[in-house]
C-alpha cells in the first residue's frame, strides 16, 4: 500500500515537471533555421576554461570568427547560444593581446550586457583597439535569472 | 530546547546578513554596478564609447585623413536626454583611446570657442611675433558633433527607456560626412536595481 502511494507520488511529479518544464520552454523560445552546414571560412578554434558548469550547458560559445576590418585592426565574432529553457542575460568582455600575448590597455575593453532567448543565438563581436592586437580573450558571466 | 536557540540564532543572523549590503568597491562598468531605468548609467557611458571607437577602428576613416595622425576637432554634443550627465564622459575617453594610440590627435585651439584658451593666445602671439598674417595653425581634417536621445514609454507600472548615442564625423575638407554611428540601450523595468 505504501509503495503504491509511493509510486503515484513520483508519478504526479513527474507530470508536474513535464508540464511546467514545458511551459516554461513554450514562452519566449525561439526557433533558428540557417542554411549553413559547416564552419565559416574565418571560424577559428578555441578554448574554454569551465568555472560556471550551468553556463557551459546553457549559455554556449559556439563558433568564433576573427578577420581583419576594412580599416585594419582585428574583428571577432563569437555566437552564442542559449540552450536552456528561459531567456538568458549574460555580460560579456573582450580583452585584446598583442603578438607577444599582452594585453592591449583600451577603452574598448568593457563589459556588455545582452541577452538570447531560449533556444535562439546572437553575435557578440569586437573590434581591436589598434592594429597591432593579434589574438584575444572573452569572459563570459551570466546573471542569476 | 538548546538546539531550538541555536537554529533560531542561525536563522536572524542569516537574515540580517541579507537585509543590509555594505559598500564595497566594483569595477566600473562592471554588470554589478547599479542599473537606472530613468537615468544613463555609467556603464551605459563605457560602452556606447567602447562601440564609437570600434566603429571608427573598422571603418578607418580615420586613415583617410591628410595629415597622420589625423587632426580632430571635437565639436558640440548634446545631451536631449532627462538624464545629468557630463558628455565628456563618453568623449574624454573617446579621446584618451584615439590620441594615446596616436589615431588621431586633437586641436584644442581651434574656432572661437576653443577648449584651451591659453595655448590659442601663445600660438597666435608665436604667429604675431613672426609676422605671419595668414591661419597656418590649426588644419583639423576632421569635427567630431553628436546627439544623446531618449525614447521613453510605459506600460502599468513597467517603464521602459532607449538611449541612443550618435556620433558624426564630418572631413572639414569636403564638409561631408565621412562616417556616423549610433549606439543603443534599451532597459526595462520598474524600479532600478543592482546589476548582475
Amino acid at each position: 500500500m505504501k509503495h503504491a502511494r509511493t509510486a503515484s507520488l513520483f508519478v504526479l511529479s513527474a507530470i508536474v515537471a513535464s508540464a511546467s518544464l514545458l511551459a516554461t520552454s513554450g514562452c519566449g523560445t525561439v526557433n533558428t533555421t540557417s542554411t549553413r552546414t559547416a564552419p565559416a571560412d574565418s571560424a577559428i578554434d578555441a578554448k574554454t576554461r569551465v568555472n560556471d558548469l550551468f553556463q557551459e550547458i546553457f549559455l554556449s560559445a559556439k563558433e568564433v570568427r576573427m578577420n581583419r576590418t576594412k580599416g585594419g585592426p582585428m574583428e571577432v565574432q563569437v555566437d552564442v547560444e542559449n540552450n536552456g529553457f528561459s531567456y538568458r542575460t549574460f555580460a560579456y568582455r573582450f580583452d585584446w593581446v598583442d603578438a607577444s600575448g599582452n594585453v592591449l590597455q583600451s577603452q574598448t575593453s568593457v563589459w556588455k550586457s545582452t541577452n538570447v532567448p531560449s533556444g535562439g543565438s546572437t553575435v557578440i563581436r569586437s573590434v581591436a583597439p589598434t592594429d597591432d592586437a593579434a589574438d584575444f580573450r572573452l569572459q563570459i558571466r551570466r546573471a542569476d535569472t | 530546547m538548546r538546539t531550538t536557540t541555536i537554529a533560531a540564532s542561525l536563522s536572524l543572523a542569516v537574515l540580517a546578513l541579507a537585509a543590509c549590503e555594505r559598500a564595497r568597491y566594483v569595477e566600473t562598468g562592471s554588470p554589478e554596478g547599479i542599473i537606472s531605468v530613468n537615468d544613463v548609467d555609467f556603464q551605459d557611458i563605457l560602452k556606447a564609447s567602447s562601440g564609437m571607437l570600434e566603429s571608427l577602428g573598422e571603418t578607418g576613416v580615420l586613415k583617410t585623413a591628410r595629415h597622420k595622425p589625423a587632426q580632430l576637432i571635437i565639436g558640440d554634443i548634446v545631451n536631449d536626454t532627462s538624464s545629468r550627465f557630463d558628455v565628456g564622459e563618453l568623449t574624454y575617453r573617446m579621446r584618451e583611446q584615439l590620441v594615446n594610440s596616436g589615431q588621431a590627435a586633437v586641436v584644442t585651439t581651434f574656432g572661437n570657442t576653443p577648449e584651451d584658451k591659453q595655448a590659442q593666445e601663445v600660438l597666435r602671439r608665436e604667429k604675431f611675433l613672426k609676422g605671419e598674417t595668414a591661419e597656418p595653425l590649426p588644419d583639423p581634417d576632421f569635427s567630431l558633433t553628436g546627439k544623446i536621445t531618449q525614447v521613453k514609454r510605459t506600460a502599468g507600472d513597467t517603464k521602459q527607456a532607449t538611449y541612443t548615442f550618435r556620433l558624426t564625423l564630418t572631413n572639414l575638407r569636403t564638409g561631408i560626412e565621412a562616417w556616423t554611428k549610433t549606439v543603443d540601450m534599451t532597459k526595462l523595468g520598474n524600479k532600478n536595481a543592482v546589476g548582475f
